[in-house]
């Protein structure tokens, strides 16, 4: 419950963190804190120096391009997603983040932070990996574009590495989107979840079924093709509390099938 | 090199229910210790350690939010508002009156928390539906009234009739 | 006896003069003020000048040797005040007495682990320093050598030649066992068309999670030797009996203050272990401690509800599903120490038929030690794991013999007109009308419509089901039924103590020696003064909380067991009756009559005949207070006035194992209906009735309130929460992340509904209540056996049923069938 000794920064520009994350090794960015600073008071983790990037402009913002392109800042946070009009390009985003736990979270929690802690039951790497979306990683030496699918490489762990940040994600434009889960509890944690998108061929994302998204490509929108896909994919879940390999197995088959039935609707 | 500070600990500032005061406080320190330990303001509470229960609730620049998530450095400067702004020199508001008249407390642990993501809802949404209420309480845990009577006093401080 | 009436009335007197009584009314709360203004006082929220901070530094293995705990680092650390160890308290300490007869008589409880570490998360040292986060720091630099034995997780293992053994002192993981035969099983036996038999079902491991977790600051007057607790214990009388011997002091150097708990339901009736470890501190720093038990640490040590499996049950019963008895085993599961426990062993017995009439009865109950966090009371206390059990008999015997639940409870149900009805092991039920309940809540379901609901479910590709749960909520405990887990113990009966007096300018003020945890005492004692005293609810103050000091206590006070309304409100109303008669007797020296020409009323006491004649209880308050002179030598008044309710209870009999174990008997009855999505398991209560009895209803919105919550976390245990355990003995759900309590928008539409049958034996014909007996779990287990019918019929045969356990039901309903065999004589 209580954290451990931190240094704290409060940067004003994104040079400004960058060089203090580069200058700590231990250090770590501090978006919302939603899931941070819980995983500081059990002390699983526990970072030397705190890098709050909440006064930095440049990593706010919703942007609109005319081709439907969505540039988001990883700062905002679920309830500024949720409420945004240009947002409203690609519902899927919105939608799903009205999902997440409940409103003091979806004030504070940011979409980059359930990008970067990278938890198997989070709701965005499966959606922008659904989606095609780009992440931006910034560092000392420039930027780089990471697609989405490259992004997430483990549990807690991402392509922005020791002294680099998530600065931009990109979404293409498309409306063709859906998402289901079973989460504990109406907006209570997923014990899976899948993304689905329609815009051209069938792109699933699995969530919760592995330590990263798993993506899945069904030959057709026909819930029985999709469920072979994801047999095909020859998941092995991770067993817990909550649900067997084998349940979880099962549930990501009727997951992704949903998914792609809500993609379908809003084709 | 790093250009700016990097602090173990730092004097704040912060605006608590129109009061202002200023404090020493460790970078560590959680928004909620500093409000209850430092602050004297014990009508905030303490009920998990994982952000789950909402009996910490508070408004920060507006914002609902857990303060157990939050550090108090990172509230330098912000204007926050707890359950004991609600009540006006021992009047109680409408909607902690209302919390009275609904039986929607019982211990009255996670009140406070409550109170407070009532009263954002109110301020957003006047006239908010069932759903919304219910919603709007979603992060708030109670294991005494089963939620139902607390419902019904959001509903009724809203000055919308309540199916009793 | 009176009729039971559909709708509580208030006692409404249509004179003029005379007012109207508050027993009866939904009068507002006193809590309310300070509580909605964040200006309650729970434990935390007490500073004391200089104070440490404790942190307990708890094992992470589930069996372990403890070779040795340093804390010399830990010492060293800045801001580390002292710290406590096994070894200090093993010689500053004696064992906690056990309630058990042997072997768990034997069992050698500490504050601090000494010797072995028997738990996940057991305390085996004390860290104290100047900040929170100080002492959690410092806590890290404890070495402890730990050397891991093997863990023993299930109890069904636990009897095993090679089964780890926890306590060598009892020599056996079976610390406490007990049979108990009523009637003629073998004739019952005899008699029956069918006797069905199933193998296992289980009571699943969970509890109330109180929004606070237990705490204290506790402060040590080197001067007089007393401790000052400042906690949440919501039993005192119990904490005071297990922490004074134990630190060979005196009851009276043990001195519990409360004020505001944030909620109990049993979970904060066994920290003594923890204040004795800040008594010990506190004594050795010279200085207050205080100590905050996180959501962690109670998830992981404090107060589990029992676990039970019910093995081999068999039942006895009619063609036309007259049930004639049963017999089972009842396999519990302890944890690692025995804090309440083996009481667990004789509670159920106060329901020993649940709701039913059958008469012939075995049950061999045998309580063992795991390597799991030591249960203790929680809300239903161990007559809920019996009524679970005996609601799933019910619906399985009617499934199985195609008859309809309904119809099965109705025949065996107790009738109203054969209340009080003794059951076979000699309790006594007061009153009571389930049929009638049972009526009440199908309807407020819509019962009558089930087959369309059914038929649109199905249409939505759901399986709707509906699932009756029955329970007794039996209270006010005879302590006299500990003698069945153990002839040597001394005590019996049960006591609660209120005292009220007429002050100096007129104020009435009352103390409990109950400590409230949302239950509305102050509110409720109010009502009943104002109604003895003639005066107003406003008129009459209230302390909050419990302490020692106001000698308002006896040995068995505290909140717990669903009895307020019987044993405070029976103090309460004792000793204003005896004030009531001092102010008709001073009163009537002053105005020159008799007592019996006195009424109380409009809060004067004044002639009946002429209210002319009338004295301001401020007068009567004033002249014994500071005005006495030229009053009667023998005039017995002192307007300060002390009662100790006791009810009236026999020692039961040991031999027979008969013998009234619980004054009253509330009870409800809940119906679910749920929607279950047989493509993953996921389902929905999509309606829910609830209907109460517990006689007469002093305030029927608290009643109502504490009928709502029990439905919530009912549901709660029968959906998502559990304290499940992986094979080395670690919780798997040891915060609010994983361990899934109900949010607003997992509750249900709630229907509620009540009758009042009053009691026959409490002073107002009320009945304890509060608990709520776990209807929700039996209702909801009974609505998914109801939907997955169609599946194959499988067996609900846990008492908790995540999505996992129902996908297994559906994907795989044969293997729970064959729990179950009929066989026909």
């Amino acid at each position: 419950m209580l954290l451990s000794e931190v240094g704290y920064a409060r940067p004003a520009t994104l040079e400004q963190a960058l060089g203090v994350l580069a200058h700590y090794p231990g250090a770590r960015a501090l978006a919302g804190g939603q899931t941070l600073i819980n995983v500081m008071k059990a002390r699983a983790a526990a970072p030397d120096v705190l890098v709050d990037l909440a006064g930095i402009p440049a990593l706010k913002g919703i942007e609109l391009g005319p081709d439907g392109t969505l540039e988001l800042g990883p700062m905002i946070t679920y309830t500024e997603l949720i409420g945004s009009a240009e947002a409203r390009a690609r519902p899927i985003l919105g939608q799903v983040c009205a999902q997440i736990a409940d409103v003091q979270v979806r004030n504070k929690g940011t979409i980059g932070g359930n990008v970067c802690s990278s938890d198997p039951t989070n709701h965005l790497p499966p959606l922008l990996v659904a989606l095609g979306a780009v992440f931006t990683v910034t560092g000392a030496t420039g930027e780089r574009a990471v697609p989405a699918e490259e992004f997430f490489l483990g549990v807690y762990m991402t392509a922005a590495g020791p002294g680099e940040l998530l600065t931009k994600i990109t979404v293409p434009a498309g409306r063709s989107d859906g998402f289901a889960s079973v989460p504990i509890g109406v907006d209570g944690t997923c014990i899976v979840n899948a993304a689905a998108t329609v815009n051209g061929g069938v792109r699933v994302a699995l969530g919760c079924v592995a330590a990263t998204p798993v993506v899945v490509e069904a030959p057709s929108t026909d819930p029985a093709a999709v469920r072979a896909a994801v047999r095909e994919a020859a998941l092995e879940p991770p067993s817990d509390v909550h649900a067997s390999t084998d349940y979880r197995r099962h549930l990501a088959e009727v997951v992704a099938a949903r998914a792609v039935e809500q993609a379908e609707r809003g084709a | 090199m790093a250009e700016i500070p990097v602090v173990t600990a730092e004097t704040v500032t912060v605006d608590v229910n129109g009061m202002t005061y200023e404090r020493e406080v460790e970078a560590r320190r959680l928004l909620i210790h500093f409000l209850r330990d430092d602050l004297d303001l014990t009508g905030s509470h303490v009920g998990c350690d994982t952000g789950n229960c909402g009996a910490c609730s508070v408004i920060v620049d507006g914002i609902l939010v857990k303060s157990c998530m939050l550090l108090a450095v990172q509230a330098d400067g912000a204007k926050i508002e707890t359950v004991e702004a609600l009540a006006e020199e021992e009047q109680l508001s409408p909607l902690q009156q209302a919390f009275s008249d609904h039986h929607a407390l019982q211990c009255g642990y996670c009140t406070p928390g409550m109170l407070m993501s009532a009263t954002a809802l109110l301020r957003e949404n006047p006239r908010p539906s069932d759903e919304e209420i219910a919603r709007a309480i979603q992060g708030n845990i109670c294991r005494c009234t089963g939620y139902w009577n607390i419902f019904k006093a959001v509903k009724a401080a809203s000055g919308q009739e309540v199916a009793e | 006896m009176t009729e039971p009436t559909t709708v509580a009335e208030p006692i409404v007197v249509e004179e003029a003069e005379t007012k109207r009584g508050y027993a009866g009314q939904s009068v507002p709360r006193k809590e309310d003020k300070r509580l909605v203004q964040g200006e309650g006082v729970f434990f935390d929220d007490v500073k004391r000048h200089n104070m440490g901070y404790v942190h307990f530094v708890r094992s992470p293995y589930a069996h372990a040797k403890l070779r040795s705990v340093d804390v010399s680092k830990a010492l060293e650390h800045p801001g580390v005040l002292g710290t406590l160890t096994g070894d200090e308290v093993a010689l500053l300490t004696d064992p906690f007495f056990q309630i058990s007869s042997p072997p768990g008589a034997h069992l050698r409880d500490f504050c601090l682990a000494v010797g072995k570490a028997r738990f996940v998360g057991e305390p085996v040292a004390a860290v104290v320093a100047t900040t929170r986060e100080t002492a959690r720091d410092a806590s890290e630099l404890v070495e402890v050598d730990y050397e891991p034995l093997p863990a023993l997780t299930d109890a069904r293992e636990a009897l095993v030649d090679d089964a780890p053994l926890l306590h060598d002192e009892a020599g056996t993981n079976l610390t406490w066992e007990g049979v108990y035969e009523w009637g003629d099983l073998d004739a019952a036996f005899a008699e029956a068309d069918r006797v069905v038999k199933i193998s296992e079902l289980h009571f699943d491991r969970f509890n109330s999670t109180p929004l606070e977790c237990n705490g204290a600051l506790v402060e040590f007057n080197r001067g007089t030797g007393q401790w000052t607790i400042i906690t949440n214990n919501q039993f005192p009388g119990f904490a005071a009996i297990m922490m004074g011997p134990a630190m060979r002091v005196g009851l009276d150097k043990l001195r519990f203050v409360t004020q505001d708990i944030g909620g109990g339901f049993g979970n904060k009736i066994t920290s003594h272990p923890q204040l004795v470890a800040c008594c010990l501190l506190a004594r050795k720093l010279n200085r207050p401690v205080q100590w905050t038990e996180w959501r962690t640490d109670f998830h992981l040590s404090m107060s589990h509800g029992n676990e039970r499996w019910f093995q081999d049950t068999e039942v006895a019963v009619k063609e036309d599903g007259t049930l004639l008895g049963f017999r089972t085993t009842a396999l519990d599961d302890a944890g690692a120490w025995l804090r309440y426990e083996p009481l667990g062993g004789v509670i159920w017995a106060q329901v020993t038929p649940g709701m039913y009439r059958w008469r012939h009865i075995r049950l061999d109950f045998k309580q063992v030690t795991t390597n799991k966090a030591p249960v203790s009371p929680n809300r239903g206390y161990s007559r809920m794991q019996h009524l679970w059990f005996t609601e799933r008999v019910i619906d399985i015997v009617a499934q199985e013999l195609g008859l309809d639940p309904v119809e099965v409870r109705k025949r065996n149900y107790i009738r109203a007109e054969e209340m009080p009805y003794e059951t076979p092991n000699g309790c006594v039920y007061d009153s009571g009308d389930y049929a009638k309940m049972l009526d009440l809540a199908l309807e407020l379901v819509g019962h009558g419509g089930l087959e369309e609901k059914r038929a649109d479910a199905e249409s939505r590709g759901k399986l709707l089901g509906v699932g009756i749960g029955s329970t007794l909520d039996s209270g006010t405990n005879n302590f006299g039924q500990s003698r069945l887990i153990n002839p040597e113990l001394q005590f019996s009966g049960n006591n609660e103590v209120a005292t009220v007096k007429l002050d100096i300018f007129g104020e009435i003020v009352v103390t409990l020696g109950t400590t409230p945890q949302g239950q509305s005492h102050e509110t409720t004692a109010a009502q009943v003064v104002a109604d003895i005293l003639g005066c107003s609810v406003d008129d009459v103050n209230v302390r909050a909380g419990h302490d020692s000091y106001w000698n308002s206590h006896a040995g068995f006070s505290g909140t717990y067991a669903s009895q307020f309304a019987v044993t405070g409100l029976g103090a309460v109303k004792g000793a204003t009756d005896m004030l009531a008669v001092e102010m008709k007797k001073l009163a009537s020296v002053v105005l020159g009559c008799t007592p019996d020409d006195i009424e109380l009323a409009e809060g004067f006491a004044r002639m009946r005949e002429n209210h002319e004649a009338a004295l301001p209880f401020m007068a009567l308050g004033a002249i014994i207070n500071a005005n006495n002179a030229g009053l009667p030598e023998d005039l017995d008044v002192t307007l300060n006035c002390r009662y100790v309710y006791r009810p009236p209870f026999q020692p039961p009999d040991v031999e027979r194992k008969f013998g009234n174990l619980t004054l009253t008997y509330a009870a409800q009855v809940h119906v679910a209906v749920v929607e279950v999505d047989p493509e993953t398991g996921v389902y929905e209560i999509v309606d829910y009735a609830a209907v109460d009895d517990c006689g007469k209803r002093i305030n029927p919105q608290v009643v109502e309130g504490q009928v709502m919550g029990a439905t919530a976390q009912a549901i709660g245990a029968a959906t998502h929460e559990t304290f499940t355990y992986d094979e080395d003995g670690n919780l798997l759900t040891p915060n609010f992340y994983d361990y899934h309590v109900p949010h607003a928008l997992d509750m249900p539409p709630l229907k509620t509904g009540n009758i009042e049958s009053p009691s026959p034996f409490t002073s107002m014909g009320t009945k304890g209540m509060g608990e709520g007996g776990g209807a929700g779990i039996h209702a909801v287990c009974a609505a998914l056996q109801d939907a997955l019918r169609p599946r194959g019929n499988p067996i609900v045969y846990d008492s908790s049923n995540p999505y996992h356990r129902v996908w297994e039901l559906l994907s795989d309903p044969e293997s729970s069938r064959q729990r179950v065999t009929v066989e026909s004589r």
